[in-house]
């Protein structure tokens, strides 16, 4: 065989056992969904994100997928569940907000990162306007 | 004579053997050890290395055998000689891995190892694609002009990546002390793995934890303050691709947006660094967080 015949063969193996690991992972049931428990959960996980951010307020999404954690400068932090951990991203300028009755949702301007909506119920209004002061002070 | 063959290779079973019992165990005591996705991104990460290592592989063999043309002694096969290169491979480990951390274009080949939030065996397997690109081996194979044959340093280089492997679990706790203060362990690895900021930019040894002693960036794992895993911003996404470039994307959308004097600080200074102090370095979150936990104890003082 030639060489790069014996490096192509390894290469399907690789990849044959990394999709038979993930899948056997999945199939043990490892793993799961985060949830934000409550408002003081949000704000540590604020303050893992950015160490001072110092969270006085929070909306919370009735299903604790995410977050949104106001701190005293008016600085908002995104957090929303990522598989069984958590990822955070401080509201700016590159967000974009839609509001729908009780819910808000969340485009960041990083598309990996994605929309993040929120149930926020009577809420949402006030986080919605709380955004687009954000926005316009660009 | 040189081994003609890779010791890696004949460790890929046993990763893979480990990494079952690791999940069979994490499925007892913690189920979110491991998360699909997760594991699923870091193999792939893994798999792609690889590859890339056997596109590249034969151009830093070439540049090392160069070296060693013109080398200053000659080292030769005795035992002895595999020892010292093993311990000088691990201390010239230490400082690429080092460098790694503290300048932005080796972070950049070496983010996507750091960017999971797990830390499981298969994180270990979470590797550059780029490192060949970023000129990574530079740090290594300056032993072959001290005249050590390059192919006993790739042996020990393969050494040094396998021992790193089963380093990176939280299936073991604190091993004997006397093994906790010479060799790198699951616990000083956690350590390094963390962006807590009490923990973060430590640890930076491969096999023997010494060089981070000797050198002042040793911190031990403590309980008071458990360990929480991945990069200062998470990535929040599996995209592999993502993992593998993103920070050669946020460099290259850095070095455009910059004005021009700033430019290379981008690529040299730490990560986080920026010309107008809108991000933070890993300096700035520990002193913040110094500042923090002082003010909470003259609070509880009073």
């Amino acid at each position: 065989m030639m060489d790069w015949q014996i490096e192509a063969l390894k290469l399907a193996g690789s990849l044959l056992a990394v999709f038979a690991v993930a899948w056997l992972v999945s199939k043990m049931r490892l793993g799961g969904e985060a949830r934000i428990r409550d408002a003081a959960h949000a704000i540590q996980l604020a303050e893992d994100a950015e160490v001072g951010f110092g969270g006085v307020e929070v909306g919370l999404d009735r299903a604790g997928y995410a977050a949104l954690v106001r701190n005293a400068a008016g600085r908002q932090m995104l957090i929303r569940a990522h598989g069984v951990q958590f990822a955070a991203r401080e509201v700016d300028t590159g967000f974009s907000g839609r509001l729908d009755k009780e819910y808000l949702t969340l485009t960041a301007p990083e598309r990996t990162f994605g929309s993040v909506t929120l149930r926020l119920g009577k809420d949402a209004g006030l986080w919605a306007s709380r955004m687009r002061d954000v926005t316009r002070s660009a | 004579m040189p081994p003609s063959f890779s010791p890696v290779d004949f460790a890929i079973p046993a990763f893979i053997l480990l990494i079952l019992i690791e999940m069979v165990v994490a499925r007892r005591r913690d189920p979110t050890r491991y998360e699909a996705r997760d594991t699923l991104t870091s193999l792939l990460l893994g798999t792609g290395s690889t590859v890339a290592s056997v596109l590249t592989g034969g151009i830093i063999f070439g540049l090392a055998l160069w070296l060693y043309e013109h080398r200053l002694f000659d080292m030769g096969w005795a035992w002895w000689a595999w020892a010292l290169c093993f311990v000088l491979d691990d201390l010239a480990y230490y400082w690429a891995h080092r460098t790694g951390h503290r300048v932005r274009w080796f972070w950049a080949a070496h983010v996507n190892h750091h960017s999971s939030q797990h830390y499981n065996l298969s994180t270990a397997l979470r590797q550059t694609w780029t490192g060949f690109f970023a000129l990574s081996f530079i740090f290594r194979i300056p032993l072959a002009l001290i005249g050590f044959h390059p192919a006993m340093i790739i042996f020990c280089g393969a050494l040094n990546l396998i021992y790193q492997f089963w380093i990176h679990t939280e299936a073991i706790g604190r091993l004997p002390a006397w093994f906790e203060a010479v060799m790198n362990t699951p616990s000083h690895h956690r350590v390094h793995h963390a962006v807590n900021p009490r923990y973060l930019d430590r640890n930076y040894a491969g096999v023997f934890i010494i060089w981070d002693r000797m050198l002042g960036t040793f911190v031990r794992e403590e309980d008071s303050d458990p360990v929480r895993y991945g990069i200062v911003k998470q990535l929040g996404s599996f995209n592999i691709l993502w993992a593998a470039f993103h920070e050669w994307i946020g460099i290259a959308r850095d070095l455009w947006a910059a004005p021009w004097r700033y430019k290379l600080g981008y690529l040299w200074r730490e990560p986080g660094w920026t010309h107008d102090g809108s991000r933070l370095t890993s300096g700035m979150i520990r002193a913040r967080w110094r500042d923090a936990e002082r003010s909470a104890d003259q609070l509880s003082e009073s």
